[in-house]
């Protein structure tokens, strides 16, 4: 299990600088951005606390003052009502009548304008209409109030207005005592002007704190002279907490009491007593935060998504030099040193790569250096075993001198004991590699002229160069190794009489000998592996042709070297094929 | 080149916040409009207090629910058909539920309507019917209403008496509880004697014009039950233009104000209110509820209450009998 986790965090490649530079600034970001969100959001949803209990509060003021405002016009209209029926000389009369009726057409928030005595009998009403029946005006509590305490206006609740025929109005009446002249004396009576409540309900409709924001408002008893949703309370399907505004007078309040947070704003109407209570509702101004938060939140993920693409970018731009590095340094590793970095990035990582470089380069150097000494070793090692050659073939030459001594042939001698001399001298060459191809053909010439007196005229041997190519250079040593092998294999075997040709030709940009015999030729699975050194036949044959090959090859590169034909019973033809080196080098 | 880049990611940057911003702020405000739902309310009859409560409560619940409130009423209370075809036709409008107070018990079967009930719920108001289509049933327990009706009327007229019965044609399944309930009060009371029982449909008119007949088949006659508003006006009516004002007793069921208008005269003794308002606005509710996948009770008894003289104005039955400012 931890393994997993741990190929998993391996996967993710954690430790790379491109994962830690976007990581850990993305979490920077990320804190930051919180940060200032969080900040802002508390500073912001104190604000919206503090606007929105100023804003109910002015509400309330705003309905406060149109109440106020309001009740003063009617009680200015009250008073001049009572001062027309304190003006009249006898009551009612005529002209008084058309004076209330023309206050009353002023004002359509009037209903009725009424005077009973202190029975309860009417007097006077404008407008004209009959009284309903059981109206019990005396115990209604406009009437009280007014016989009560008869020197002050008194406001009732809202209620309905029963006493005139016509529908049924929600009114509030005003009402206070009077006195009226009948017949020369004064007697005490009640007046009432009944206000439709209409045009109080709609002062009230109008004002909306928030969307679910409302006001009501109730009496001292906590009566509810109104309220938005009036119907509804009335008909027990609502219900209004009241308490708050009950216990006190003025000031907001946090109402938890119904399971939402409410602000209870009390505001209270001196004059009459009734109290004006706004109530907003604080999820609304949690919806502004909410909508704050969502927008914080959104604002974050885009932050968050564009700083990781800009790091992504950003860390990659750093570290994808680096990786280069990297894969080229996994190229030496596994050997290849042709690597040559030409990396574009910031100036740390440019002079990494061409530190890189030319360390690569001396790497490089000194392991050229190492190839051209091991190959120094074995062109020694070869031009050991060219030497070698040399004794034994000195000791077969000189026993046959010896022989023809003895015999007394001393002109053959001459000539054996000239090509031999003429031969080591060649070989020697001042210790030089490199000889005229004119050399090397001297040098095979006097080689087979040794051998031929040697194999008393077993074969016959012809050389055919181009003047062109005897000024050429070539490898010394090349030939002698494969006529010796077409002699010894090839020739000294046969009954009949042998041949080898020798030809230097060139073609295209190469030379190339070709030392053909007619003897007995050999088996292909040989022929196909003498080159590669896979054959090897008990008396060491084979191996000068090789050594001939390696040598031409570490020389001039493997795409020069020796090609062998042959054929059973009808001879070899090897063909050397070298670079047209000219004289200068 | 570097810096070049730099700063053209960097602009990149603050056109895309820029864009985001500007769509945020977008967002909000064209989310609502196309969500509201549309309810239909459909009742028995275009005119008349009770209707026009049902539907101004319907209004207030519209509004505090964010639906759109469609209004379909037949211009009679009998144009059962008349009522089918507005189901059909609130349907035919895109209606998202229905609020119904079924003229005839069938009425949704008639119709028709194979979205009815199922992706379109339906709450009954008023009138019960048993329809497995509708949701719930929000009305006056019509049985109970006859009996308090029943009840009052014995106790006016006192222990021995004679009464009369209006009652009033309708498919709808009201009357017949009503009269159930009423009888059954009656029943109670062995030294009452109903001398009559007319039914009648239910206009002004043919209501006076019956009182007018039993009046003067039974002279002697101590007591009316009426056993809806228009026939209790008829008679009510009736007997005021004769004078028996009080001698005659009148028991009605419902309150529009011409109603308490004759309680206040003394003509009717007393009343069974219904609650007209409730119905309407608990109809909306319980129809958006239901379109919101809450779970709304099957049924609602809004209550009864008996109205005369003495209690019609104190003030907690004023605001009930009254619910509008006009």
């Amino acid at each position: 299990m931890k393994k997993q986790i741990r190929a998993f965090i391996d996967q993710l490649k954690i430790k790379s600088i491109q994962f830690i530079i976007t990581a850990s600034f993305t979490l920077v970001t990320l804190l930051v951005m919180l940060f200032v969100g969080v900040m802002l959001y508390s500073k912001f949803s104190e604000t919206s606390e503090e606007n929105a209990i100023l804003n109910t509060q002015q509400m309330i003021e705003q309905v406060h003052y149109n109440l106020e405002d309001y009740l003063a016009s009617m009680t200015g209209l009250f008073e001049l009502v009572d001062d027309k029926i304190h003006q009249s000389k006898q009551f009612p009369d005529g002209n008084l009548t058309k004076q209330l009726e023309m206050i009353l057409e002023t004002r359509e928030d009037i209903v009725s304008m009424a005077v009973f005595s202190k029975y309860g009998e009417l007097l006077a009403v404008v407008p004209q209409a009959d009284m309903r029946r059981n109206t019990r005006l005396t115990e209604q509590s406009w009437f009280q109030s007014a016989r009560r305490d008869p020197y002050d206006i008194s406001f009732s609740l809202p209620h309905i207005e029963n006493l005139f025929k016509g529908p049924y109005t929600w009114v509030v009446s005003m009402s206070r005592g009077t006195t009226i002249a009948q017949g020369g004396e004064k007697a005490d009576a009640v007046l009432l002007v009944d206000v439709n409540f209409k045009k109080l309900d709609n002062l009230f409709q109008r004002v909306s704190l928030g969307k679910k924001g409302y006001v009501y408002i109730i009496d001292l008893a906590g009566n509810i002279v109104y309220h938005p949703q009036q119907p509804m309370i009335y008909a027990g399907l609502k219900n209004e907490n009241r308490s708050i505004a009950l216990q006190n007078s003025y000031g907001s309040y946090v109402d938890e009491s119904t399971g939402e947070r409410r602000l209870i704003t009390i505001k209270t109407v001196e004059h009459i007593g009734w109290k004006i209570v706004g109530v907003s509702y604080m999820d609304e101004i949690a919806t502004t935060k909410q909508e704050i938060s969502g927008f914080m939140f959104w604002l974050l993920v885009f932050v968050i998504v564009t700083v990781l693409f800009l790091l992504t970018y950003i860390s990659a731009r750093i570290s994808r030099p680096i990786k280069m590095l990297e894969k080229s340094m996994e190229k030496v590793e596994r050997g290849d040193f042709t690597v040559n970095l030409s990396i574009k990035g910031s100036h740390e990582v440019e002079q990494l790569s061409r530190r890189f470089n030319v360390m690569v380069k001396r790497v490089r150097e000194l392991m050229d250096q190492v190839i051209l000494e091991q190959e120094q070793k074995r062109k020694n090692e070869l031009e050991v075993l060219q030497a070698q050659i040399n004794p034994h073939f000195l000791y077969n030459t000189l026993n046959s001198v010896v022989r023809m001594v003895g015999i007394g042939k001393n002109e053959e001698v001459i000539t054996m004991i000239t090509s031999l001399s003429r031969l080591f001298r060649i070989s020697l060459s001042r210790g030089k590699n490199i000889i005229s191809v004119q050399e090397e053909l001297e040098h095979v010439r006097h080689y087979l002229i040794i051998q031929k007196m040697r194999y008393k005229n077993q074969f016959e041997y012809a050389i055919d160069a181009q003047e062109e190519v005897l000024r050429c250079k070539t490898l010394k040593l090349i030939l002698q190794p494969i006529v010796e092998n077409a002699i010894y294999h090839g020739i000294e075997k046969m009954a009949d009489p042998g041949m080898i040709w020798i030809k230097v030709e060139k073609i295209d940009d190469n030379l190339l000998f070709q030392i053909r015999d007619n003897g007995l030729g050999m088996p292909e699975h040989v022929r196909a592996n003498i080159l590669t050194g896979q054959y090897k036949s008990e008396d060491g044959s084979g191996v000068g042709t090789r050594n001939v090959h390696e040598r031409i090859q570490l020389f001039f590169g493997t795409e020069y070297g020796l090609e062998i034909e042959s054929e059973l019973e009808n001879g070899t033809n090897v063909k050397i094929w070298l670079p047209v080196l000219k004289d200068e080098e | 080149m570097s810096m070049k880049r730099t700063t053209l990611a960097g602009g990149l940057v603050l056109l895309l916040l820029t864009i985001m911003v500007a769509v945020s702020s977008c967002t909000v405000a064209t989310d609502d409009a196309d969500k509201k739902k549309n309810v239909a309310l459909i009742v028995k009859m275009k005119h008349g207090d009770y209707w026009n409560t049902v539907k101004m409560a319907a209004e207030v619940a519209a509004k505090e629910f964010d639906v759109n409130l469609n209004f379909y009423a037949p211009d009679y209370e009998e144009d059962i058909l008349g009522q089918v075809e507005l189901i059909k036709q609130a349907i035919q409008d895109g209606t998202d539920a229905i609020v119904l107070a079924p003229s005839d018990p069938m009425a949704l079967e008639t119709a028709a309507q194979p979205r009815v009930g199922k992706s379109i719920p339906v709450i009954i108001i008023d009138s019960e019917m048993e329809s497995a289509k509708a949701k719930s049933f929000i009305g006056t327990d019509q049985y109970d209403s006859g009996l308090k009706a029943g009840e009052r009327l014995a106790q006016l007229v006192g222990e021995s008496g004679k009464v009369a019965i209006l009652s009033y044609v309708t498919k709808a399944g009201n009357a017949e509880h009503r009269e159930k309930g009423l009888l059954e009060a009656l029943r109670r009371h062995p030294g009452i004697t109903i001398v009559a029982k007319e039914y009648t449909a239910s206009d002004k008119q043919l209501a006076s014009d019956l009182t007018s007949q039993l009046i003067t088949e039974h002279p002697d006659l101590d007591g009316i039950a009426a056993l809806n508003a228009t026939l209790s006006l008829g008679a009510a009516e009736e007997i005021d233009r004769r004078g028996l004002a009080g001698s005659v007793r009148i028991v009605a069921i419902d309150s529009p104000s011409e109603v308490l208008s004759y309680i206040q005269e003394g003509v009717i003794q007393a009343t069974i209110t219904q609650q007209p308002f409730t119905m309407g606005y608990l109809g909306v509710k319980h129809a958006v509820d239901s379109l919101r996948g809450v779970q709304v009770p099957a049924r609602v008894d809004t209550g009864t209450k008996v109205i005369d003289l003495e209690n019609m104005f104190w003030s907690e039955n004023q605001k009930l009998l009254f619910p509008f400012v006009k």
